[in-house]
């Protein structure tokens, strides 16, 4: 149950108040996961005047503010389409006006798109206090929800891979049963991540060239099964949808 | 703490805890058009406001987070233009377009589209229609299919923009039928725009394509036929408090039920004194507080046709989310942190998931009460809730002069209603100590009678009003939660108000019965149907609600359509078996269609299967068998809803021409078995598949449902049309409007239309059956005639007593356009017959009561129509067409009938594709929200296209059968016959999941 707001004006005040132990305040963005909070008693530091709403490009890489909404990433014509669409389709248009990108990597499971996108995509945290970057890979690995005075400050992107996403839904808006998200960099680097299940997307592949891609998705599918699709089932799916990624590559 | 809000352009204080959300703050300061749609993970949207005018859920953030912003609501919107001496500028042009296309049905929803769409057009006065789509798409609807808000917002951009457009109103021109129609010709023409001017192309769109089946003929009608407005339009499209959960009460408490978390226990144990001890909590109810009386809650005729076998409270839990205590409070959060104060102790019971164990020997019983009242055959020894055997004809007989018998097994799964608006009700105490329950219910007549007992009270102390409803499709054919407000009321003296949430929905209330069907049909090398057979295991939850009904209707709708041809026409061999059984899951109960789309998914894969393997025309091979004009209904003589059965001859079947108008409009001639078209360009992985369906549904329950209504006539030649039949959103209040002017020589405007009460409506069975347009209305043509005849009375004294002319009797006097006319052409106006009856000489009030109950249930038939791109590598199917062609009898409001299939389809395409309810070994259910039981949104919906084939329905005034429920009903055997067609994947059980389809093709 939340026992008090507060809406910082400075970085500073909100790290202040997130850090006080009395307090058990948590950062608050867009809101949108408030019903999951009712099970124990906690304050929420808003965001939203501290200016983390944006998408700065700096060289090869985008940086993006942590309460940046996800219908500023899916309408971005900086960033690549495939991206977008998976911002897209990971909330309805009425939440994506709301939800930021830092509450969907603190809350995303498995069946996010765009947590699936931004771990193929190699994507960095910054964490405040400090300057603490973390890969968002390492982050879903340890994510605890408990983050006792830190904030998500951004997320760093690359712009030179190309990214692939592709999903099979039992309807073309439903969640998915499996979603594979692959990037390429120039070099040939190629990683490739897969959601529709689980408490989080894995990594399936992160390799300096393609060889190997569809036989390192099927290991990954190998535990995948769950109430809603078979492991079988995800390993021949995603195998299906990595083939056709690294044809159109 | 305090914030400042700036909602619709007034900075105002609030007082609020930090918790709020904005929904709750708004409703509590009387934003009623913010509505409450149970969810927690802001998946429905009817919560829709503007924050700095971007659509968000008002659920979904804090109060305080809104401080700074600019909030607007439905409330800022347009309003009635005419307000007594003040004039406003009326309603917004997007409220407007809503309403003149019919883009409005429950209504639950309409605020939502409305800022929805206003958000887009303030950003792009010029959307494509995707783009449309994608900006209400974070709004669910449940009712329109999206296809009429689609089109009402490209027409308010265009009325924004200064453009012509197109009146909607026009009466849609009504076709003969040629005999080979082709299908661009048979579009409408568009209204012409003024040159130099775009036009808008909604007007093709909104309305369907009319056509007469045959030589069907049309009585020369004024109202009839007209696409009039709905009558609660206006108030709709304003956001109005006109819900149950808008009602405010002095002194409301709020309840909370606590749910069983476990499937099959006895409670050996409660203790509720520390919820009690909790300041704030008015009262805690559990089995030991309150009188044990058994009772079903299936909103049907006396006697229920079913076991009774519910109490309020018992000492035994029979499904996770089954009832252990009620608490009042004095908000909803103390009541929520009551729940976790009563320590419960349970001794668990072996459970039953499964309903092939539910009779197996040795299972435990789940009613082992001994106050359990069979009804016919249900065995509570047995877990068996109810059991049909049918045999009509000689069907050992039909199978051994089959050529080939088929023979499978399909299944179908439990789906939720999903309506928008959660179940929802108030009860308190009234100065005369009545006890008044406002809810939203399909059949508040049935609740007052069934509540009585279980209340402790007689029927004439208890009223229930129903207020619009947000949508029901059956979910509230039940009696489901008004008793837990009312014992609280009793317990305290309060009014109290239990409104469910979305996980509620899915774990306490009523679903569609999950079957297991296998199909047995005997054919000739022909194609000839000898003999067909359906056995059903049906799962009807913990308790029997419907079960009886339900699975009876699977058999007597969906096995009636093909009775065979040659000598099996004259003699149909068809049986039908089912075993209704208990299991310890959430109860089923009503949905629309009302088992019949269960049927429909087996025997329609069934009959496409079968002439597949003997290499016949799917469709010559369906049309051979199918019941023709004249014809017996082959169940009729079996086996009723409840009453004896008796024979009923099918009057009108236009099936034919539902079949040949579908066929045009898809192009299925130019598609199926052409390999060219199946193959996609570029896409070696998909195919292209296009199926069909042919169903056909009933009208009423013969000999059983009643309607009644009362019209009486105003100073103003105005009506108050009184009834008792529930508008849950179909537009049925209109449909009876339209009926009632027709009879009595008016418009529409001028009926005014209350619906319903117990204290002061006539009884009507409610809103179920596809009853209302047919029971209901004739009842209503029935009282608007007896007023009609005191009118031409009192018209021809008054014409004859001017002495200008000839003297005219009453029975040469007609009633049009507010006018009784002579032949003459003498004419007194409405309003002054009304004046001269009400004040003048010889004073009456010119009223007119009439009541109704049919001998036959006439079926409408349809043909249902679907496209599909499926993936061979992943299965994924994607729908990308649905065009359904319905013989519905004389279509009263061609707007709000195709509303209701476009509707339907949608709801038919979630049975088809995504809907399901799944539980694990515990009976705890996978779907909870409306996130994981996904229901389809504006922007990933199939083309839609609805079509009707006017017959004459004879056995009716104006020769009308029931819409409502067909459209549920083909949609997923197509869909699984276009999906087979495309790839030869066939998939026995619905939904068609991905992994489905790429099992069936491994």
């Amino acid at each position: 149950m939340i026992k008090a707001y507060f809406r910082p004006k400075t970085m500073q005040e909100a790290l202040d108040i997130l850090s006080d132990p009395a307090l058990n305040a948590i950062p608050l963005g867009g809101g949108t996961n408030i019903s999951q909070i009712k099970s124990r008693d906690v304050a929420v530091v808003d965001l939203q005047e501290l200016g983390l709403n944006y998408i700065n490009p700096k060289g090869n890489s985008l940086k993006i503010g942590g309460t940046t909404t996800l219908n500023s990433l899916a309408t971005y014509t900086g960033l690549d389409e495939q991206f977008r669409q998976a911002a897209a389709q990971e909330a309805n248009y009425n939440i994506r006006q709301q939800a930021t990108i830092a509450g969907t990597i603190v809350a995303g499971d498995g069946r996010s798109t765009l947590l699936v996108a931004l771990l193929a995509l190699n994507g960095f945290l910054s964490w405040l206090p400090g300057s603490l970057d973390q890969e968002i890979g390492e982050f879903l690995l340890t994510r605890n929800g408990n983050y006792p005075g830190k904030l998500i400050d951004s997320v760093t992107l690359p712009l030179n891979p190309k990214l692939r996403f592709s999903a099979v839904r039992r309807s073309p808006a439903d969640l998915p049963e499996i979603c594979v998200a692959m990037a390429v960099w120039p070099s040939g680097r190629l990683r490739i991540a897969l959601g529709g299940f689980g408490p989080y997307p894995i990594l399936a592949l992160d390799a300096p060239e393609r060889g190997g891609a569809e036989m390192a998705v099927r290991d990954a599918l190998t535990n995948s099964g769950d109430q809603w699709a078979s492991a079988e089932y995800r390993q021949q799916a995603g195998a299906a949808l990595v083939r056709r990624m690294l044809a159109e590559l | 703490m305090q914030i400042k809000l700036n909602i619709n352009g007034f900075l105002s204080e609030y007082e609020i805890s930090p918790g709020d959300t904005l929904l709750q703050v708004l409703r509590q300061h009387g934003f009623f058009g913010v509505k409450f749609g149970g969810c927690q993970k802001g998946e429905c949207g009817a919560c829709t406001v503007l924050l700095d005018g971007a659509p968000v859920n008002s659920c979904a953030m804090l109060a305080a987070q809104a401080e700074g912003h600019e909030i607007k609501t439905i409330e800022a919107m347009g309003e009635h233009p005419e307000q007594g001496w003040k004039k406003t500028a009326g309603l917004h042009p997007i409220q407007s377009a809503l309403i003149e296309c019919g883009a409005i049905q429950c209504g639950y929803c309409t605020p939502a589209f409305v800022l929805a769409a206003q958000s887009l057009l303030d950003r792009n006065p010029n959307p494509s229609e995707q783009e449309v789509r994608e900006a209400i798409s974070g709004v669910l609807c449940r009712c329109t299919g999206y296809l009429k808000p689609v089109q009402a917002i490209l027409r308010a951009a265009a009325v924004l923009r200064g453009e012509n457009v197109p009146p909607i109103y026009g009466a849609p021109q009504t076709l003969p039928l040629p005999a080979d129609w082709p299908a661009g010709a048979r579009e409408q023409s568009e209204f012409p725009p003024k040159p130099g001017q775009p036009e808008t192309a909604v007007q093709s769109k909104v309305l369907p394509k009319m056509l007469l089946s045959g030589d069907a003929q049309r009585k020369a009608t004024s109202q009839i036929g007209k696409p009039e407005p709905k009558v609660d339009a206006v108030k709709l499209v304003q956001g109005k408090p006109a819900f149950t959960a808008d009602v405010e009460l002095r002194g409301l408490l709020h309840a909370k039920v606590l749910h069983s978390p476990v499937a099959h226990a006895r409670i050996k144990h409660i203790d509720t004194s520390r919820a009690r001890a909790l300041p704030g909590v008015a009262a805690v109810l559990c089995y030991k507080d309150i009188p044990r009386v058994i009772y079903s809650t299936a909103g049907q005729s006396d006697p229920i046709p079913g076991p009774l076998d519910m109490f309020s409270l018992d000492s035994k839990v029979r499904f996770v989310g089954d009832r252990v205590a009620f608490v009042a409070a004095e908000t909803p959060e103390i009541a929520e942190r009551a729940l976790k104060l009563i320590d419960v102790e349970y001794e668990i019971l072996a459970a039953i998931i499964d309903p092939r164990d539910a009779m197996k020997a040795g299972a435990v019983i789940i009613h082992d009460e001994k106050e359990f009242v069979n009804f016919g055959d249900s065995n509570p020894q047995k877990n068996l809730a109810a059991e049909i055997r049918i045999d009509i004809g000689d069907v050992q007989k039909g199978f051994a002069e089959a050529d080939r018998v088929y023979e499978a097994e399909y299944t179908v799964p439990k789906v939720q209603q999903a309506h928008i608006e959660p179940h929802v009700c108030v009860s308190y105490w009234d100065e005369d100590d009545r006890l008044t329950i406002h809810s939203s219910t399909q059949v508040p007549f049935h609740a007052r009678r069934i509540l009585a007992p279980v209340l402790g009270l007689p029927i004439k102390r208890i009223r229930v009003i129903k207020p619009r409803i947000g949508g029901g499709f059956g979910g509230k054919q039940e009696v489901l939660i008004e008793d837990v407000a009312a014992h609280l009321t009793i317990a305290t003296g309060r009014p109290v108000m239990y409104e469910y949430n979305r996980e509620e929905e899915f774990t306490a209330a009523r679903a569609r019965h999950p079957m297991r069907i296998v199909m047995k049909t005997g054919v000739k090398l022909d194609g000839t149907i000898t003999a067909n057979e359906m056995r059903v295991l049906s799962d009807t939850g913990a308790y029997g609600c419907h079960g009886l009904t339900v699975t009876g209707n699977t058999g007597h709708k969906a096995m009636a359509l093909y009775v065979g041809d040659g000598p099996y026409r004259e003699s149909p061999n068809i049986r039908f078996y089912a075993d209704i059984v208990y299991t310890n899951t959430a109860p089923a109960g009503a949905y629309r269609g009302y088992g019949v789309p269960q049927g429909y998914w087996p025997v329609e894969r069934h009959m496409e299967r079968i002439s597949r393997d003997l290499g016949l025309d799917p469709i010559e091979f369906r049309l051979r068998n199918t019941i023709r004009p004249g014809e017996l209904h082959p169940f009729s003589t079996a086996w009723s809803e409840g009453r004896e059965p008796r024979p009923e001859i099918v009057h009108t079947v236009g099936l034919e021409d539902c079949v040949r108008q579908g066929k045009a409009a898809v192009g299925w001639d130019q598609k199926f078995k052409n390999p060219d078209w199946h193959m996609v360009a570029g896409k070696p992985y998909q195919r292209r598949g296009i199926g069909v369906a042919m169903v056909m549904q009933g009208t009423a329950i013969p000999y059983l449902d009643m309607g009644g209504a009362s019209i009486k006539m105003n100073d103003d030649g105005s009506f108050n049309l009184l009834i008792g039949a529930t508008d849950l959103g179909t537009g049925s209040d209109t449909v009876l409007a339209q009926m009632a002017a027709e009879v009595l020589g008016t418009y529409v405007e001028d009926i005014l239309v209350y619906s319903s009460d117990t204290d002061f409506t006539p009884f009507d069975k409610g809103a179920y059956a596809s009853s209302t347009t047919y029971i209901s209305g004739a009842a209503v043509v029935k009282a608007a005639e007896q007023a009609a005849g005191r009118m031409r009375e009192r018209a021809a004294r008054m014409l004859n007593e001017r002495k200008d002319g000839k003297q005219v009797t009453a029975a040469e006097i007609t009633l049009a356009e507010r006018r009784a006319n002579a032949p003459d052409g003498r004419f007194v106006t409405h309003a002054e017959i009304a004046l001269d009856s009400l004040h003048h000489s010889d004073q009456e009030q010119i009223m007119g009561i009439g009541s109704y109950y049919s001998k036959s249930s006439p079926p409408p038939f349809a043909a249902q129509f679907a496209e599909v791109t499926v993936d061979i590598e992943t299965g994924q199917v994607t729908v990308d067409r649905l065009v359904m062609a319905v013989d519905s009898g004389v279509i009263v409001n061609p707007v709000t009938a195709s509303g209701q299939i476009e509707g339907g389809m949608t709801q038919a395409l979630g049975y088809a594709v995504c809907e399901e309810m799944v539980y694990d070994h515990k009976g705890n259910i996978r779907e909870k929200d409306l996130v994981d039981y996904h229901i389809f949104r504006a922007h990933e919906m199939p083309v839609l296209e609805t079509i009707f084939v006017e017959t004459f329905e004879p056995t009716h005034p104006f020769g009308v059968k029931a819409v409502a429920e067909i459209p549920m009903d083909g949609v997923a055997p197509a869909v699984g016959n276009a999906v087979l067609d495309a790839c030869g994947a066939d998939v026995l059980s619905n939904p068609i999941t991905p992994e489905r389809v790429w099992r069936a093709l491994r």
